[in-house]
């Protein structure tokens, strides 16, 4: 492909990219959240339209209309949620749209014993009769896979194919790869894991911004080398970030005793101080989502008190909280955070408005300048701020909603997991700014899966396991200490 | 560059593919019959002059619609629906025709008096419809019940209490003062017009001069995540809810003044289906979003323009339904999103091939 351009209403989504792939090989495309890397596959696969340029395919100029004609032209994409229809069989799923026929009717046989044999060619011996749904992620990609090949694809874009899959899973992938490699398959590889990009591919490209910064030989460039040119800067330079300082006798914002729901979340007491970030430790599940949104008043405590500079609080809706100066990103911001179809200033300028109630809006002019002063403050990418949410790329949309909060200048930010599914250069900018917040004097719960982030940033931590305060250890802990007791290796409570 | 990107989004928008739809079916009455267009001013016998033509008869007509649906906007772009409306316009006649003839017995002869402080006449329906209003919205906001079957109790009710009201009779009237709501006019405009051009004036400023219809559509995107940004839903469904119902009640009352009486059986008959599809028309979704009062009230133009069409090319009154219903079809078709896109992008090639500045 030559010269590629799109572009959307306002941004260019792609802007003279080349990119070529070869018959056997792997070709790791690579960029952060909004780069182009998606727009690409669409272009290729007859979703979005090129403005300009030329698509070539063994010579020949190709322009597929839609995903069915990319198909015919031997272009398939396994896309990281696999999009068969789960309540078919293995084998049905192969075959679904291409039945082979015998006397006027479907040759289920033949079917089976051909799609069994596909299976087992990718090194799985399953009962392809079996409901797709019966099987794990990992083997219901296999089939989408098995399904591509058999169409005799010429090209196999695999869209974050491992993010849920285990490492051994990852490994029988890989062998697949390999396989199909040598076959004479060109395989592009979409991933955010550096360390498989390097374990099983032969080229690379990145994007950045929906321009192309380069193409490499894997086995030329260094990982350091290749995360500066994803994110356009030097990544040491990103990740010098220093605790917020303890003052000391700093009073108490937020104090919880007790907190609790019969069944769900028990006995929780925990407080935060001015200008301390205590970060929140534990796994999926543990009972962290549900200690925040008790806090917050998304769902009502049962038993215990919550107070704010020893005030002490009746939560019944998220408002109450609100205002109590609390502040809360929630994990899932799709669904509870952002609201997609209106513009970056109405969702900056929503939680203000919600504390002053409908009759007394704020005017226009002062939500454009908020909307204008959070956009360059953290570097919002967006052309302005009438643009929908719902149009931005996924750290841009957290980097909205902290907008949102930090506008109604709270005393006690809860955040979380406000660093996950964005890229690298968006991480350390919300770590940043979660540290400067502090430093202005706020308090801050941050709550995170990745252990090394909540140790870089926490004064205090409080790790959860079973639904229940585990332990709380000062911010100087290693991640060692922390595994042993969410594995619940004789670590007892620990006061501080 | 950024000018033609918002032109091809126009293009792409339902709200212009309705104003094209009115556009066409006005240029249809006009080819057919070419006074469908026009307006004259005219004497009538008590010396009052008035604008007269089909344009000003199809503005007057709508004002029923019109009014109710600027509520329904609301309610649907809240991801709701209210289908009681058209059971409480026929509560506020019964109401008003009830208070304006308590003393009657013999309830069939007219008369031209009212035996209530007028007021009270045009307040207690009002009242009495905006009370359903929050009821409905009490059912959805706070019982969470799904709008649909929460509306349901009063499309069914409604009539019911306004049979109660009248005692099952229907009364007619000839006092003047209430006559004039739906017959009279104001420097030659009918009322119904003027009231209609107020209350779409109220609706849009109470809308977009305070936050109440970011909120809704905040609301109407997302639930959860508005609830999180510390917005009250309930307080805000049951608002939307309890305007339509007043609003409701004043399509009632002009439509009870058009006929000088109550009926408990068809006034207001398929309202609720002619203003949800006023409203849909317009650009805003049943799935609730962003909505589009402007929309809205072209919806209702088209709506009410396709009936009189019907009724100026004296189709047999069998067929009028079914001759509705076609145009209706041929209209959301025009608006769905594949015709709209391939329209759109039609027209962009065109532009792209004869040299022209669209470079979207």
């Amino acid at each position: 492909m030559k010269g590629m351009e799109i572009t959307f209403p306002g941004v260019k989504a792609l802007d003279k990219v080349d990119f070529s792939l070869r018959k056997g090989e792997v070709h790791a495309l690579l960029g952060e959240n909004g780069a182009g890397k998606s727009t690409l596959i669409k272009v290729l696969t007859g979703v979005h339209r090129m403005d300009a340029g030329t698509m070539l395919l063994e010579g020949k100029p190709i322009r597929p209309a839609n995903t069915l004609e990319a198909q015919r032209l031997g272009i398939s994409t396994v896309y990281q949620e696999v999009n068969l229809c789960p309540n078919l069989t293995v084998a049905e799923n192969i075959f679904i749209g291409r039945q082979p026929m015998r006397r006027g009717q479907i040759d289920w046989k033949t079917i089976n014993r051909r799609a069994h044999e596909l299976m087992l060619k990718m090194g799985m011996d399953i009962d392809v009769t079996l409901p797709l749904a019966t099987y794990s992620i990992a083997i219901q990609q296999m089939a989408s896979i098995a399904r591509a090949v058999d169409i005799n694809a010429k090209i196999l874009i695999l869209d974050e194919p491992t993010s849920s899959l285990d490492e051994n899973e990852v490994k029988n992938l890989f062998a697949v790869m390999r396989e199909l490699k040598a076959q004479g398959l060109g395989i592009i590889f979409i991933t955010h894991f550096l360390d498989q990009v390097y374990e099983i591919s032969d080229r690379l490209t990145v994007l950045r911004n929906g321009r192309l910064v380069g193409e490499y030989l894997a086995r030329d460039i260094s990982k350091l080398e290749l995360v500066t040119s994803m994110i356009g800067k030097d990544i040491n330079e990103i990740y010098n970030l220093q605790k917020a300082t303890q003052k000391e006798g700093a009073p108490v914002v937020l104090k919880a005793e007790g907190i609790g729901i019969s069944g769900k979340v028990e006995d929780i007491s925990l407080h935060v101080k001015q200008g301390e970030l205590v970060g929140f430790a534990g796994l999926l599940g543990s009972g962290r989502t549900e200690t925040a949104e008790m806090l917050f008043g998304v769902v009502s405590t049962q038993k215990g008190d919550v107070s704010m500079h020893d005030k002490a609080l009746a939560l019944k809706a998220p408002l109450d909280a609100i205002r109590s100066k609390m502040a809360f990103c929630p994990e899932d911001r799709k669904r509870d955070g952002i609201i997609g179809d209106l513009s970056i200033r109405e969702n900056i300028a929503l939680a203000i408005q919600a504390t002053r109630g409908f009759m007394s809006p704020l005017p226009k002019a002062e939500q454009q300048e908020l909307a204008d002063r959070y956009i360059k403050l953290l570097s919002i990418a967006t052309p302005d701020a009438e643009k929908k949410v719902g149009e931005l790329s996924g750290g841009n949309q957290q980097k909205v909603i902290l907008a949102r909060w930090m506008a109604t200048n709270p005393d006690l930010l809860i955040l979380d997991e406000p660093t996950r599914g964005i890229d690298v250069g968006a991480k350390a900018e919300i770590q940043r700014l979660m540290l400067e917040m502090c430093e202005e004097g706020r308090g801050i719960i941050f709550i995170s899966s990745e252990m090394d982030e909540i140790i870089r940033c926490s004064n205090r931590i409080i790790v959860m396991r079973d639904l229940k305060k585990a332990a709380e250890v000062d911010g100087s802990c290693t991640q060692a200490d922390i595994l042993a007791i969410i594995a619940g290796e004789g670590a007892e409570e620990e006061a501080v | 560059m950024k000018k033609s990107v918002m032109q091809s989004a126009f293009l792409r928008s339902k709200l212009f593919w309705a104003i094209v739809a009115q556009l066409l079916i006005l240029l249809v009455g006009f080819i057919l019959r070419p006074d469908f267009l026009s307006i004259q001013l005219r004497t009538l016998s008590d010396g009052t002059t008035v604008l007269y033509g089909t344009p000003i008869d199809i503005l007057n007509r709508a004002s029923e619609i019109t009014i109710i649906a600027m509520g329904m906007t609301l309610v649907i772009a809240l991801g709701g629906t209210d289908i009681s409306v058209g059971a409480l316009v026929a509560v506020s006649g019964a109401i008003a025709l009830k208070f304006l003839r308590w003393d009657v017995l013999v309830y069939n002869t007219p008369g031209d008096y009212t035996v209530q402080p007028f007021i009270l006449v045009l307040l207690l329906p009002l009242l009495a419809c905006t009370l359903m209003g929050l009821f409905n919205g009490m059912l959805i906001g706070k019982l969470k019940l799904q709008p649909i079957i929460a509306t349901l109790i009063l499309m069914v009710g409604g009539r019911g209490i306004a049979q109660i009201v009248t005692n099952g009779k229907q009364f007619t009237t000839q006092y003047s003062p209430f006559k004039f709501i739906g017959n009279g006019s104001i420097l030659g405009i009918p009322l119904p017009i003027i009231i209609t051009l107020l209350v779409i004036l109220l609706v849009s400023l109470f809308v977009r001069r305070t936050s109440y219809g970011m909120f809704v559509e905040s609301v109407g995107i997302n639930p959860s995540a508005s609830r999180v940004s510390g917005l009250r839903s309930d307080t805000i469904i049951i608002i939307a809810y309890v305007l339509t119902g007043f609003l409701s009640g004043i399509s009632g009352l002009i439509y009870s003044s058009r006929i000088s009486s109550n009926d408990s059986n068809n006034a207001g008959l398929g309202y609720e289906m002619d203003a949800i599809l006023a409203v849909v028309i317009g650009g805003t979704s049943m799935t609730g979003g962003k909505f589009s009062l402007f929309g809205t009230v072209i919806g209702s133009l088209i709506i009410r323009t396709i009936t009189t069409l019907v009724l100026y090319f004296g189709i047999v009154s069998e067929a009028i339904m079914a001759f509705k219903a076609l145009i209706i079809a041929v209209v959301i078709v025009l608006q769905s999103e594949p015709v709209r896109n391939a329209i759109a992008k039609r027209r962009d090639r065109k532009r792209l091939l004869m040299g022209g500045e669209a470079r979207v």
